[in-house]
């Protein structure tokens, strides 16, 4: 289904090239070559964007995690986007502060940190959604746009700022970075480039653990049961003796470090300091279609991620060899979201392509999240 | 559309004429190869109405001079500039162009990677994650001193001030800047400075609209400063800038467009002050394909018809243009020098 | 603190209450359409998406065409089409209704610009000429009033049609069977359709008037305020309108006071050449001001008790 998804996406975008007197293939085989280093006949080096796409698919996967997570629990973390930003200052601000210390001491520390300020920051929607009912989704989108502004003050003429005028942060300490997988060295020679540009860090087994530990948890634990009965319904897991409060205030809490991890290994494996791009990055909402594409598995999520990794890293490439603009990549990811949250290739299978007729079940696919909002309208659980 | 296109490019041509003076012998000799130029703007992408639109139009022009091959990669995010810097740096382009100053780490990153391709960036210079320019042999730094172009629509709005040629003549004038970052302060200085020195009596007002895209928050701005007697507007703004010109023009008072010529944006468009990055990228594609290509910096300014301004929608009086000229020459001698910081 | 004071003496001038009734105008439009879609039952977080689009098209078509009202009409129905798009995936599909948004979000920020790049090629977007623009208006006689007549009759076209548009949607929801029909099909779809209302046309039709007050948004912004179009012109303005819409507890006039305040915080803003404050930490402000009223604070902040629910008929 979410494969049916993708290609209704691309089927959608290929009447869009073509609309607009553009050659699909030209385009799509641009995407495949800087997504995924195949087909390439432009001198590109697949080695090269492979690595770029894992770059990207890093903070993909762990804020993935961080909007699936809540998605069980039925609360839509539109938020994962600031909760990254809280985690990346965080993580510079502590670098920065303790930048003497050594990797043993202060690497933990910086992503901890950065696992902390997430927490906080989801953790303000979890518990204004826990006591007065405050919808998590318009609580995240503001909280968004406090991170953004707060990014910009600390770094244009703010504390954190590196001199006057240079609009980024110090770097980090070297012992707050996390190393690369090949030697970062202009010299050695890998498939052709200096190994220093293959930048795939260790940020990735963090990554990749952090969607194994949401499984873990989602799947064998307690908690993870509590999580998914309040998801299912409120009713009933307050009837079974859950705390729907306490739940709620704790999923958001570990969305919010799955989130505040993403950003501080961004910091710490790949930018060293804070900049301007974090004020319009987007990684937080692609995790959004990630979560949705990955059905809210552990695999999913990472397979996801890597789709969304190639999509970014084949715009550019599209660009560059078939004149086609990137801002094509962006269409095709709100196609999919679409054809995800709609399930038209479901509603198309079955002949119904209208809703009237169509059984009255939310389609399987969706998380349980789809019917979150009749109790985010009711008044606070648990009164006492 | 075609014929401001063209329009456009005539600008451009005559502002080669007398800037690249220095090029020698661009049309002797047929060159056999085929130059690849890459180009890679930041994330204000290829509309920005800015830096990134004219660096583009500087690698339009080359296209037709030169046996040149030109790819844009629009940057979408600030992730993006080590990729796209890579790749072309990867596929041996002839010239690697990054745009503006916070593509500098990224470029000072894979120009160490690929010490035999060269590379350009627009406003910066390669450097470290502290800032320190690396120096890089295959890095040419194309930067511009803004505050000569600043100057010189400074003393013009200084000048009608003293005068009393502007509309309220309250000797005060305005300038909206994006974001207090560098490369607009330096304009801002020099506006600044060279309207004090025309007319002692002048309030300059200087606001940021925090913005560079949307018109409406300049607008704003420039309202606020049209309320406090200003009427002289200049904007520094890139694409939220135009709400400046537009608002001067709606409150029929004066308006002072930047970085390219932005007669048409509005009627109230006197002059723009000019950053030619159209002829910096060209320059540097120029150096290139003559294989004159030569590492450090390149500071464009009025001495090198770098930067400079023009006369819009506006009928300069004799006076005004002798001022200007004397002007124009004093600052291309040495004999004024435009600060970079706004002064108080 | 000076810096206070001289706020206060700027809110009492005529012109800055002239700037933010303006501002307030370009998020007032589509927190109306939030409030007509949200009170059907019907989340809204794409005015963002539905307001670029607006602001793109009209810009497309005046530069086409030279005709302003051409040109807004082009852009409320590119609105229009937006929200049809949100209508259909979260109304027909029963689609979650906020990823739908946030998919009419990326749409249309990744949609203008490619456009822009098949239409004008690398060129840059052209400007519409001054008289081109939708028109400001002085009514005469009224704009004399002292202070009054300034801030209210001294304004775009688009300002009286928003505020004309504001207390028809008052009226129209409190006042009227249909907003009668509305706010049941918001609250209660399954008595609704018992009582033979047909749900699924009174959804249809809040949610891409909603898509038409934000393409009209665009258009102001777009061809009123500015020029032309730049990418991202919008800047996140759809966004601020979803605060407002709650901000006002889902009421037409309580989003215009939220809108107004916003509106003051910007306008007061504008005066930083003369005035310095910190534009970061103002900028956070209309959010921090949201989430307190979230909090709390100011009373509870209830939406339509089945915003955000697909309706299957028969379902209970």
């Amino acid at each position: 289904m979410p494969l049916g998804s993708v290609l209704f996406a691309f089927v959608v975008g290929a009447l869009i090239l073509v609309v607009t007197g553009a050659n699909p293939l030209d385009a799509y085989s641009g995407l495949l070559c800087g997504g995924l280093g195949l087909g390439c006949t432009q001198g590109e080096n697949p080695a090269l964007e492979l690595s770029n796409t894992i770059v990207f698919t890093i903070p993909l996967i762990t804020t993935g995690v961080a909007v699936a997570l809540p998605f069980r629990a039925g609360l839509f973390n539109i938020g994962a986007e600031g909760q990254m930003l809280a985690g990346a200052v965080a993580c510079t601000a502590i670098g920065i502060k303790f930048a003497d210390l050594p990797t043993i001491v202060l690497l933990p520390m910086v992503l901890l940190g950065g696992m902390a300020a997430g927490a906080l920051w989801a953790g303000i929607a979890g518990v204004l959604k826990a006591t007065v009912g405050a919808h998590e989704v318009v609580t995240t989108i503001m909280l968004n746009y406090v991170a953004q502004w707060l990014i910009r003050f600390l770094i244009v003429g703010g504390p954190l700022e590196l001199t006057s005028g240079t609009s980024k942060s110090h770097p980090i300490g070297a012992g707050a970075r996390l190393a690369t997988l090949l030697p970062s060295d202009n010299t050695l020679t890998v498939f052709g480039l200096p190994a220093s540009v293959y930048r795939v860090h260790v940020g990735l087994f963090i990554a990749l653990a952090a969607a194994a530990v949401f499984a873990f948890l989602l799947w064998r634990t307690s908690f993870g049961y509590e999580i998914r009965a309040v998801g299912q319904s409120q009713k009933a897991a307050r009837y079974a003796g859950v705390s729907v409060r306490r739940t709620i205030i704790l999923t958001m809490l570990i969305a919010g470090a799955f989130s505040g991890l993403a950003g501080a290994i961004q910091i710490s494996g790949i930018d060293h300091n804070l900049t301007d791009k974090y004020f319009s990055d987007t990684t937080g909402f692609d995790a959004i279609a990630v979560a949705l594409l990955g059905l809210g598995s552990a695999t999913g999520i990472v397979l996801a991620a890597l789709l969304f990794g190639a999509l970014h890293s084949g715009g550019a490439i599209m660009q560059s060899d078939a004149g086609i603009s990137s801002n094509l990549v962006l269409v095709l990811q709100a196609l999919i979201l679409f054809s995800i949250a709609a399930n038209f290739i479901g509603a198309i299978r079955r002949g119904l392509p209208f809703g009237r007729g169509v059984t009255p079940t939310l389609p399987t696919e969706l998380p349980p999240a789809a019917g979150l909002m009749s109790e985010a309208a009711a008044p606070p659980p648990e009164k006492t | 559309m075609g014929h401001k296109r063209l329009r456009f490019l005539g600008v451009v041509a005559a502002a080669m004429v007398f800037s690249l003076a220095c090029g020698g012998t661009s049309g002797g000799g047929t060159p056999a190869k085929t130059y690849k130029i890459g180009l890679v703007t930041d994330i204000g992408g290829l509309n920005d109405k800015s830096f990134n639109h004219l660096a583009d139009v500087g690698l339009e022009k080359a296209k037709t001079d030169f046996k040149v091959q030109g790819d844009v990669k629009e940057s979408k995010s600030g992730d993006d500039y080590i990729p796209n810097l890579t790749d072309f740096a990867q596929k041996k382009y002839d010239l690697v162009i990054g745009v503006g100053f916070l593509m500098q780490e990224a470029v000072g990153t894979v120009s160490g990677q690929f010490p035999n391709i060269h590379f350009a960036i627009i406003d910066g210079a390669g450097t470290d994650s502290k800032g320190n320019d690396l120096k890089h042999p295959n890095v040419v730094s194309l930067y511009f001193k803004e505050q000569d172009a600043g100057a010189m629509v400074g003393a013009m709005a200084g000048w009608l001030e003293k005068n009393g040629k502007a509309k309220k003549n309250q000797h005060t004038i305005g300038a909206v800047g994006g974001i207090s970052i560098p490369p607009v302060n330096h304009y801002i200085a020099g506006y600044k400075w060279a309207a004090k020195m025309e007319d002692p009596m002048i309030h300059v007002l200087v606001g940021y609209s925090n913005n560079f895209t949307d018109p409406a928050k300049c607008s704003g701005v420039a309202q606020s400063q049209i309320n406090q007697g200003a009427d002289v507007l200049f904007q520094v703004a890139g694409g939220c800038g135009l709400g400046v010109l537009q608002s001067a023009g709606k409150a029929g008072v004066y308006s002072v467009g930047v970085d390219a010529d932005q007669k048409d944006a509005d009627p109230s468009v006197i002059a723009s002050a000019l950053k030619k990055v159209d002829v910096a990228t060209y320059t540097a594609i120029q150096n290139v394909v003559n294989n004159q290509f030569q590492g450090g910096a390149l500071t464009f300014s009025i001495a090198n018809e770098g930067a400079g301004y023009s006369v819009d929608n506006f009928d300069l009086p004799a006076d005004l243009k002798t001022e200007l000229d004397k002007i124009q020459s004093q600052i291309k001698s040495g004999a004024l020098t435009p600060p970079a910081d706004i002064p108080a | 603190m000076s810096a206070l004071g001289d706020i206060l003496h700027l809110l009492l001038t005529a012109n800055l209450w002239q700037a933010a009734l303006a501002a307030a105008v370009l998020l007032l439009l589509p927190a109306l359409g939030g409030v007509i879609s949200e009170r059907s039952g019907v989340v809204n977080i794409a005015m963002e998406g539905m307001m670029l689009t607006g602001a793109f098209f009209s810009v497309v078509a005046d530069l086409a065409w030279h005709n302003p009202w051409l040109a807004t009409l082009v852009a409320i129905i590119a609105g229009g089409l937006m929200a049809t798009i949100h209508a259909v995936v979260s109304i027909q599909f029963r689609a979650d209704q906020i990823v739908s948004g946030i998919a009419i979000n990326i749409f249309a920020a990744g949609l203008t610009v490619f456009l822009i790049n098949r239409i004008y090629g690398l060129q840059d977007v052209g400007h519409v000429g001054p008289t081109e623009g939708l028109p400001y208006i002085d009514v005469h006689g009224l704009d004399q009033i002292p202070f009054f007549g300034q801030v209210l009759f001294n304004q775009n076209v688009v300002v009286y049609i928003a505020l004309i548009v504001l207390v028809a949607t008052h009226i129209i929801l409190f006042r009227t069977r249909l907003g009668l029909r509305i706010r049941a099909v918001g609250e209660h779809p399954q008595a609704a359709d018992t009582a033979g209302l047909n749900v699924f046309a009174v959804r249809y039709s809040a949610v891409i008037t909603s898509g038409l007050l934000s393409g009209l948004s665009g258009a102001f912004l777009a061809i009123g305020i500015s020029n032309t179009f730049v990418p991202n012109m919008t800047d996140g303005r759809g966004y601020i309108a979803l605060a407002a819409m709650i901000f006002g507890k889902w009421t037409p006039f309580g989003a215009f006071i939220a809108c107004l305040i916003f509106g003051v915080g910007q306008a007061v803003y504008d005066n930083n050449s003369i005035i310095h404050v910190s534009p970061y930490l103002l900028s956070m402000l209309p959010y921090i001001l949201t989430l307190v009223v979230l909090a709390g604070v100011v009373g509870r902040s209830t939406p339509p008790a089945a915003d955000g629910l697909p309706y299957v008929p028969g379902s209970e």
